[in-house]
């Protein structure tokens, strides 16, 4: 009889599941995170801050005064799922969506342009920033390619002249990464490519995976080549253990990281190892002071209680930012009366110059031609487990021959 | 012979009856009926989502099929599946991407057909490489072995040598207008649904036929008893490695029919975990049945969404509860498979033998 009664009670809920979609007063929302997979270490809390932000949207009016309604999934970083959490979301009526890895988003690209369904990715890979070919991928950072280009054009400036070897023979230097993650791997192209242009020596490339705690191995393999400095494109955990790994076999290379592994946990993590590392940075630290900050840190505290606040991360932040980017362009694209796919991206994002989100990071501007938010992007480093900025890297400016032809790579 | 009891008062007279296909008029009646059901009752009322879901469920089935054939039906256990299904999918991939196709064939529409026929057999070939130890070794250590197809597969050759052609790095680009089939190009999940559907149909109809052949018999004969079976003559390695090709095939036709459904490919859509998935959808729908393959395909599918949908009305006043369904998703997976072995360990199929027996022998049915 309990059984009878349980089927019917799920029946039911099933049967109100099938049938729930959006009501003409809200504005649906679909969001894909991962708290789960192998990106989880930054995952988690970024899916936080996605959900505290969509509460601070809704607090301060919504889309003009429909509330919005985030739907939002765990997806374990596994492709498959997240296709057809995608097509469910449509099924909800969603009229954008928060995305998160590069091998969905980029495997979702075609589909989103076709359905005319904003995307704004946690993915900030370089081929997703060219609207002629994915007009509906956007994101509120700066490329995965253009930050490796500025980094290791950081180091090149400000560590090597001071090198005991400057002027003696040209830089070497290699890259550490999952092979298999179209994460990792988005900008080899591009930092390769940066490298040649600075004159660098290239050693064989790493294969570190993004659940690696031991890579002793690999650490080794790159002892022979004796890099003067690695780039490193897996997320913190992975990137703090090839570090310590480094650091106890005397590697003696200076370390440059990809956006995704260079957060609060890194000293904590690598500890001694991780000093002097470099990378770009997209948005301020959790907590640092920038003009939302206060806001941010509130909506953590009221939302998510239970999790320290010394161990948020800039993750948090990296979430707010594309949360406030797709609200603005909803917001612009209601107001030109035109709330949907095609109006959140004309008559929204690409209206956007020079937008300030205030929460540390550069100014948003999309264009027709180009979604890449900035060509100038600030270097960090961390010294005496601070994170201190090196420089801001002008690519644009400094390169203003080739910055265009790096669009999309 | 069939394994259902035919309904009281029908009796087969020659053995060509008792190894028809449809056996009765009845049963030729409904499967006509799901052919109808299949190919225009579920496109008509299904949505895009939904569609999506049924292709998931044949992919499934597909993916399973083999793993079913070497499992359920030889005896030789598999950990390493979804090795085969990238070997598929990156061989047919790489032919529709690079390969220079006769331009006349490019017009016909003929080069991605052609490639998942090519890609059936390389990933056939591969699977009988990974199959060899079966000569030698069985059981716990024949897991370890496919296991090893799955990390030297994926891992290793797809990852760090596969993957580099075209220099781009890890992802396969497949833009759209890639996948024709003639004068189609598979672009929507209605064509994907119709393109899976008659895969599915041919290649289970082509593995109930191996099954009922003398080949089936003897993967049978290795599965209950290798020893017996060699002392009866069977060739146990040649046919433990056919075992092996045509379950690589039928995987290299899954991994082809994928990239239909994707833009993009990389080592990451097959992951080690999916080869565990596929045994416990074949736990699930019966070991050794086909049509447990099929059943086991849609529970781990359907089931899998309807709970997702019964949690949706929840997540307005438990928003974590969506943030968590992968647990619950994974939790009721494991749960299943424990539900299974312990109550039901002959699989949903023995449930539907049951059932249509019941049918049948009515009113006799006790």
């Amino acid at each position: 009889m309990k059984a009878k009664a349980l089927m019917v009670v799920f029946a039911i809920m099933v049967t109100a599941g099938m049938c729930s979609t959006a009501s003409a007063a809200e504005v649906v929302v679909g969001a894909l995170n991962d708290m789960t997979g192998a990106t989880s270490d930054v995952g988690k809390d970024y899916a936080l801050g996605i959900a505290e932000a969509f509460n601070y949207c809704n607090d301060n009016g919504g889309v003009n005064g429909k509330p919005i309604k985030l739907i939002q999934f765990d997806y374990g970083y596994r492709v498959p799922e997240a296709l057809t959490k995608y097509k469910l979301f449509k099924r909800m009526g969603a009229v954008a969506i928060e995305g998160w890895g590069t091998g969905d988003t980029e495997a979702l690209a075609p589909t989103v342009t076709a359905d005319k369904m904003p995307y704004v990715s946690a993915s900030y890979s370089g081929h997703l920033a060219d609207p002629k070919k994915t007009p509906y991928n956007l994101f509120a950072a700066t490329d995965y390619s253009s930050n490796a280009r500025a980094t290791i054009t950081a180091w090149f400036d400000k560590r090597w002249p001071k090198h005991a070897d400057f002027g003696k023979r040209k830089p070497r230097f290699a890259c550490s990464y999952m092979f298999a993650s179209p994460y990792a791997s988005a900008p080899i192209k591009a930092i390769k490519d940066q490298a040649t242009l600075l004159g660098f020596d290239i050693g064989p490339d790493q294969d570190v995976s993004l659940f690696a705690v031991d890579t002793k191995s690999q650490v080794l393999s790159l002892k022979d080549f004796k890099p003067d400095v690695v780039w490193h494109g897996n997320t913190t955990m992975s990137v703090s253990a090839t570090m310590r790994d480094s650091y106890a076999l005397g590697l003696g290379a200076d370390h440059i990281i990809n956006v995704w592994g260079f957060d609060e946990n890194l000293p904590r993590l690598a500890e001694k190892a991780a000093e002097g590392a470099m990378a770009a940075v997209i948005n301020g630290f959790y907590g640092e002071s920038t003009p939302l900050m206060p806001t941010v840190v509130e909506y953590a505290k009221k939302f998510n209680p239970g999790v320290p606040q010394e161990k948020r991360l800039n993750r948090t932040i990296q979430g707010w930012s594309n949360v406030l980017a797709l609200w603005e362009a909803m917001k612009r694209a209601d107001k030109a009366g035109q709330l949907n796919g095609e109006g959140i991206l004309k008559k929204g994002f690409e209206t956007m110059r020079d937008f300030e989100l205030g929460l540390g990071g550069a100014k948003l501007t999309y264009t027709e031609t180009d979604h890449r938010i900035s060509g100038a992007i600030p270097v960090y480093e961390l010294k005496g487990g601070k994170f201190q900025l090196v420089q801001v890297t002008d690519l644009k400016g400094r390169w203003p021959d080739k910055w265009q032809s790096w669009l999309g790579w | 012979m069939s394994t259902t009891f035919l309904p009281c008062g029908e009796y087969h007279q020659d053995y060509r009856k008792d190894h028809a296909w449809w056996q009765t008029r009845f049963i030729k009646g409904k499967m006509i009926a799901l052919m109808l059901v299949l190919f225009f009752g579920i496109p008509y009322v299904a949505d895009e989502y939904w569609l999506s879901v049924c292709n998931q469920v044949g992919y499934t089935i597909l993916g399973a099929l083999g793993v079913q054939l070497l499992i359920g039906f030889c005896g030789q256990i598999t950990l390493g599946h979804a090795a085969f299904l990238a070997v598929g999918a990156y061989t047919s991939t790489l032919l529709t991407l690079e390969f220079p196709w006769p331009k006349l064939l490019l017009d016909l529409g003929l080069a991605y057909p052609l490639s998942i026929f090519v890609a059936a057999v390389v990933a056939g070939i591969w699977s009988v490489l990974f199959g060899l130890p079966s000569a030698k070794v069985k059981g716990f250590y024949l897991i370890l072995t496919t296991m090893a197809a799955q990390f030297i597969t994926v891992d290793f050759v797809i990852t760090q040598y596969i993957s580099q052609i075209g220099g781009r790095g890890q992802a396969f680009s497949l833009p759209p207008g890639t996948i024709k089939i003639g004068p189609w190009v598979i672009d929507s999940d209605v064509k994907i649904y119709y393109m899976m559907i008659v895969l599915v149909i041919l290649l289970t109809a082509a593995v109930v036929n191996l099954l009922r052949s003398r080949v089936g018999r003897a993967w049978v004969a290795i599965r209950d008893n290798d020893i017996s079976a060699e002392v009866m003559g069977i060739n146990v390695v040649q046919y433990k490695l056919f075992a092996f090709f045509v379950a690589g095939f039928i995987g290299g036709v899954a991994g082809a029919f994928w990239i239909s459904n994707l833009a993009a490919i990389s080592p990451e859509h097959f992951p080690w975990f999916w080869s565990l998935w596929l045994v416990g959808v074949i736990l699930i729908g019966g070991v050794g049945s086909v049509h447990g393959t099929i059943f086991g395909s849609i529970f781990m599918v359907v089931v899998m969404e309807l709970l997702q949908m019964a949690v949706i009305p929840l997540a307005s006043s438990y928003p974590k509860l969506l943030m968590d369904f992968l647990f619950i998703k994974e939790a009721a997976f494991g749960l299943a498979i424990c539900a299974f072995m312990i109550f039901e360990p002959n699989g949903l199929a023995y449930r539907w033998w049951q059932t249509k027996n019941y049918f049948n022998l009515w009113p006799f049915s006790y």
